[in-house]
């Protein structure tokens, strides 16, 4: 089969002379995080890591991120030596700028890699519906938003989580897929939200028989656990030698935090909280006292008149919504079944847990591009997916520099790929939900009115004044989007 | 910081706030205005539209240098749009009618379209550093492109627009003149035509010149002079003071007269030297060898002239005898490369006019085989790298790299890939020459760019990597004039010998 154009590497390629030329974009709290957590590692030994607290921006990640900084910091001390030091506070000389930017997009090449072998890997009649979805997902705003602007490492996480997805596809390397998301486990802790459906799929598919559950293989059991171990071991060992454990994992689950983040998530709470206060607006309405209508949103989840959300509640209900899928996967453990339920899992946890951040919709929209181009219905689903999930990172970005870049690029992208996979996508054998069609082209069209309003419009009206209403209205409308393509979704899940 | 930014910003101030007779003798020390009419009708449109968004971004005097963020988008919004209103559907009717004279199938003359869009030199100027040139040179195509669908009197609207817009389309004028005339004379002469293209460069000159003439005569009416800071009888005219002689200064016209000068003066800057900065031209070129500067400004001034119509007449003359449609952009290029070598006052930007009918190229006949992409992807690299120190100065190097790596990677030029030059086969010894020629000029400016940023140049020659720049520059250059003037002859069979080998074939 010939190869198709253009290439994933080329597109990869112009797409970093695009990263480059944003270099001097805005940069968020994020940048000096990562600084600081180069010059942590570079500057102290391992037993003082997870102790250090002269910024705020603590060391929360698991132990290989923090070998990964480790290693990073060895070039960045030779780029700028002013870099690794712990006191050099907010520190970003272009040297700085440069070389973190930088690393951002070299480690990219994970993700392109990953892509790749996602793309070699696919049947033959799917593999130009492969290649399409694999371009889509190495130009996706989502990435250049949160990674290149932003600043963050999601391009090298989730080429780590496309490579071990890909390789769960062959049986011959089930293990090291389950090995690889092990790993990515160490590096970042939130895709603990995706290992349910890691441990069912290996469960049924590696370690159980396929003629009979009760009929476990010993041997792939004893190797899958051993190598596990051994891959938590070499993250952790070090750490639980130093007898920073209990400190580690303080740092790592900080159930401190509130229930929404800063900006509202566009997930079920986002959904709650506006409720809650429209509800406080009608009440305080009838009393005469507005005053705490524009209460800060920031950390606040205090609600006035639903009753209050616990993170145990946050915890039960996203385990519930997980499960739901998991049933599925073990009784049927293909392929297709495990990458939904990736995604299903992940869109419980974002839908549902506590503390959840707006970036965190990759972890949905990431696994679910890679089957959104099976048939017509999953696409379906997937439609207000991209829509919301793109447009309820906007809030990220905020300066007026990066307005037009943002917007434009995104706007552009959803165009361009909407459009390819409304071609590709082939039709499904199973009839259609029409409603569920209307919806989703009803809530596109909606999308430009709101993005005119939250950009334009507000500030023409009212000035700097109810700065929160346009953060609420994206959040409630990207909100809304989320949920029913996760309805959707599931309905696509369980009937197919 | 950005000089270009402040006055451009500047001229939407002082044309939306001050009386129409002032706009060119308002404050000259401070970005004074210095292009024609047209450019300032569009800075007063799009200061009138800032000014909707925001009345502080063009306030007379206090917004002077501001750095205001929204109105850093504003400005750059400005050049998008405008780029989008002109260039970009110039471009695309040029590239469909070039294409299709020529029989290119519409892939291949969309992806010449795609290059001559992506050109860098011409992002760099305008969206990184900071200017309206797009605007010019998309009303110079829009001129070509109603010259290859024979609609010869839109093509002078258009060509007039382009000079009214800024003085450097001047370049071209010759070979559009040249050509016109050829299509007047060739096969048969038509005085009809020859008039009604006349007559309608007269009537968009008169259309264009109206408002400052009318709002001039206007203010002087109201009692409002062309200078608020100034009392009593009108100073001396800048040049052509011999006028006062003949025209008495109390006349109701005579602001016309004062204004007109004004302009003429501020946009043909003749009292200044035969080079400001360091460009890679002739001049420049010679500045190294024989300092210019001890010579008299009126010998320079001749031997300038002398030169700029030695390199000018033979295309000219070559298009006047042939006006094909197929070779013009070639004639624009070579004239223009003539002006860019051997003028008067040239800026480092002006490479911008000869390389964008050159570009051009790339839509049309074999526009993407191996001759003219190879030398059309040189002209470019070329003149993006002669505009290096220019952007240096204001922290662009990245944006520089990134671009013109990323245009010879999409066209497969060198420095990415020399596979241009062998794709084809051999294809005798002019190939090798030409593959040898560009990979020692490639050498040279990759060796440049290393020296430039590692070694210190020696004390007592501080401007020793741009004199380097300048030379290897004007080199490139003058071969690209000549490449071009070759094709021309070539193309309008007019080389005996080659015309006998294709009949043979």
């Amino acid at each position: 089969m010939s190869e198709q154009y253009p290439t994933l590497a080329q597109c990869a390629l112009v797409a970093a002379a695009f990263k480059i030329l944003l270099f001097p974009a805005y940069k968020s709290t994020d940048f000096e995080v990562h600084r600081n957590w180069l010059a942590i590692t570079n500057s102290l030994p391992l037993s003082q890591w997870y102790y250090e607290k002269t910024s705020e921006w603590t060391l929360d990640y698991p132990p290989f991120f923090a070998y990964f900084e480790w290693i990073l910091s060895h070039i960045a001390r030779l780029v700028d030596t002013a870099m690794v030091r712990i006191h050099n506070l907010d520190y970003d000389s272009w040297q700085t700028v440069y070389f973190q930017r930088t690393s951002v997009i070299v480690t990219e090449v994970m993700l392109v890699y990953a892509l790749q072998l996602f793309m070699e890997t696919s049947p033959l009649q799917s593999r130009r519906a492969a290649h399409v979805v694999a371009l889509s997902i190495i130009l996706s705003p989502g990435l250049l938003i949160i990674d290149h602007i932003h600043f963050q490492y999601n391009g090298f996480m989730y080429g780590i989580l496309v490579w071990s997805l890909v390789l769960a596809r062959c049986k011959t390397t089930l293990l090291s897929s389950g090995l690889i998301f092990a790993a990515l486990l160490c590096f970042k802790h939130i895709y603990l939200y995706l290992a349910p459906a890691y441990f069912v799929f290996l469960l049924s598919t590696y370690c159980l028989s396929a003629k009979s559950i009760f009929r476990p293989r010993i041997f792939n059991c004893i190797k899958l656990g051993g190598c596990i171990t051994g891959i938590f071991g070499a993250a952790f060992g070090p750490f639980v030698f130093t007898e920073q454990m209990p400190q580690m994992l303080s740092r790592l689950f900080p159930f401190s935090r509130g229930l929404c983040h800063a900006y509202w998530a566009p997930n079920v709470w986002a959904m709650y909280s506006f409720t809650d206060r429209v509800l406080i607006h009608r009440l305080t309405l009838k009393e005469g006292a507005l005053s705490s209508v524009t209460r800060g949103l920031v950390g606040d989840t205090a609600f006035a008149v639903l009753p209050e959300i616990t993170p145990r509640t946050c915890f039960f209900l996203t385990l519930f919504f997980q499960i739901l899928p998991l049933l599925k996967l073990f009784s049927k453990p293909t392929w297709e079944n495990f990458i939904g339920a990736v995604t299903l899992c992940g869109y419980a946890s974002f839908l549902f847990g506590w503390h959840v951040h707006e970036k965190a919709i990759l972890l949905v929209i990431i696994p679910f591009s890679l089957v959104a181009l099976r048939d017509r219905r999953h696409f379906g689903a997937f439609k207000p997916l991209a829509v919301a999930g793109h447009v309820s990172l906007f809030p990220l970005l905020f300066t007026p520099a990066e307005f037009p870049i943002k917007t434009i690029y995104t706007i552009f992208w959803l165009v361009l790929f909407l459009m390819i996979f409304e071609r590709m996508a082939p039709a499904s054998n199973k009839p259609r939900f029409f409603l569920l069609d209307r919806f989703s082209t009803l809530y596109i069209a909606v999308s430009i009115p709101l993005i005119v309003y939250t950009s334009l419009l507000h500030q023409i009206v009212f000035g700097k004044r109810y700065e929160f209403l346009p953060l609420m209205f994206t959040s409630s409308y990207a909100a809304i989007g989320v949920f029913g393509s996760w309805v959707g979704y599931m309905v696509v899940y369980f009937t197919a | 910081m950005h000089g270009d930014y402040e006055a451009q910003r500047h001229w939407m101030e002082i044309t939306t706030r001050l009386p129409i007779s002032q706009w060119y003798f308002h404050d000259l020390e401070w970005w004074g205005l210095d292009y024609p009419p047209l450019t300032a009708y569009h800075s007063w449109v799009l200061g009138k539209i800032g000014t909707l968004i925001n009345p502080d971004w063009f306030a007379l005097f206090s917004s002077r240098g501001s750095q205001d963020p929204n109105l850093k988008i504003f400005m750059r919004a400005t050049v998008i749009v405008s780029e989008y209103l002109i260039y970009v559907p110039a471009a695309v009717v040029f590239a469909r009618r070039y294409g299709r004279l020529t029989g290119v199938s519409i892939w291949t003359a969309t992806v010449g379209l795609v290059a001559i869009l992506m050109q860098p030199g011409t992002i760099l100027i305008d969206h990184v550093h900071f200017q309206y040139n797009t605007v010019m040179l998309g009303l110079v195509m829009a001129c070509m492109s109603s010259l290859l669908a024979e609609r010869y009197k839109w093509s002078a609207v258009f060509f007039v627009g382009a000079l009214m817009f800024k003085q450097m389309a001047l370049y071209y004028a010759f070979s559009i003149f040249a050509y016109l005339l050829g299509r007047c004379t060739f096969p048969k002469v038509n005085f009809s035509r020859l008039f009604g293209i006349a007559l309608v460069t007269a009537i968009t000159y008169g259309v264009l010149v109206l408002p400052l003439v009318a709002g001039t005569i206007y203010d002087t009416y109201r009692g409002v002079g062309s200078r608020s800071d100034l009392d009593g009888p009108p100073p001396p005219l800048p040049i052509l003071a011999w006028l006062t002689d003949y025209i008495d200064t109390g006349t109701f016209y005579y602001p016309v007269v004062e204004m007109v000068v004004q302009v003429l003066h501020r946009v043909f800057p003749f009292s200044r030297g035969l080079f400001e900065d360091k460009v890679a031209n002739f001049w420049c070129a010679l500045n190294v060898v024989l300092k210019i500067k001890n010579y008299p400004t009126e010998l320079l001034q001749k031997a300038a002239l002398v030169a700029t119509l030695l390199a000018i007449v033979p295309p000219n003359i070559i298009i006047f005898f042939r006006p094909r449609k197929a070779t013009m952009p070639l004639a624009f290029a070579a004239t223009a490369w003539g002006f860019f070598l051997f003028s008067w006052q040239v800026h480092e930007k002006s490479v911008l006019l000869p390389l964008m009918p050159m570009t051009l190229l790339l839509a049309g006949k074999q526009g993407l085989n191996r001759d003219i992409r190879s030398w059309v992807g040189f002209a470019n690299i070329l003149g993006a790298w002669t505009m290096f120190p220019l952007l240096k100065r204001v922290d662009l190097r990245i944006p520089y790299a990134v671009l013109t790596l990323l245009w010879s990677y999409l066209l497969g030029l060198p420095p990415t890939s020399w596979s241009v030059y062998t794709d084809e086969g051999f294809g005798g010894w002019s190939q090798v020459g030409t593959a040898t020629l560009h990979t020692l000029f490639y050498a040279a400016m990759a060796a440049w760019h290393v020296a430039e940023a590692y070694v210190a140049p020696p004390l007592h020659k501080s401007d020793l990597w741009t004199v380097a720049n300048v030379g290897v520059g004007f080199a490139g250059f003058g071969l690209c004039y000549l490449w071009c003037l070759w094709r021309l002859l070539k193309d309008s069979d007019l080389l005996p010998s080659y015309a006998t080998k294709t009949k043979t074939q």
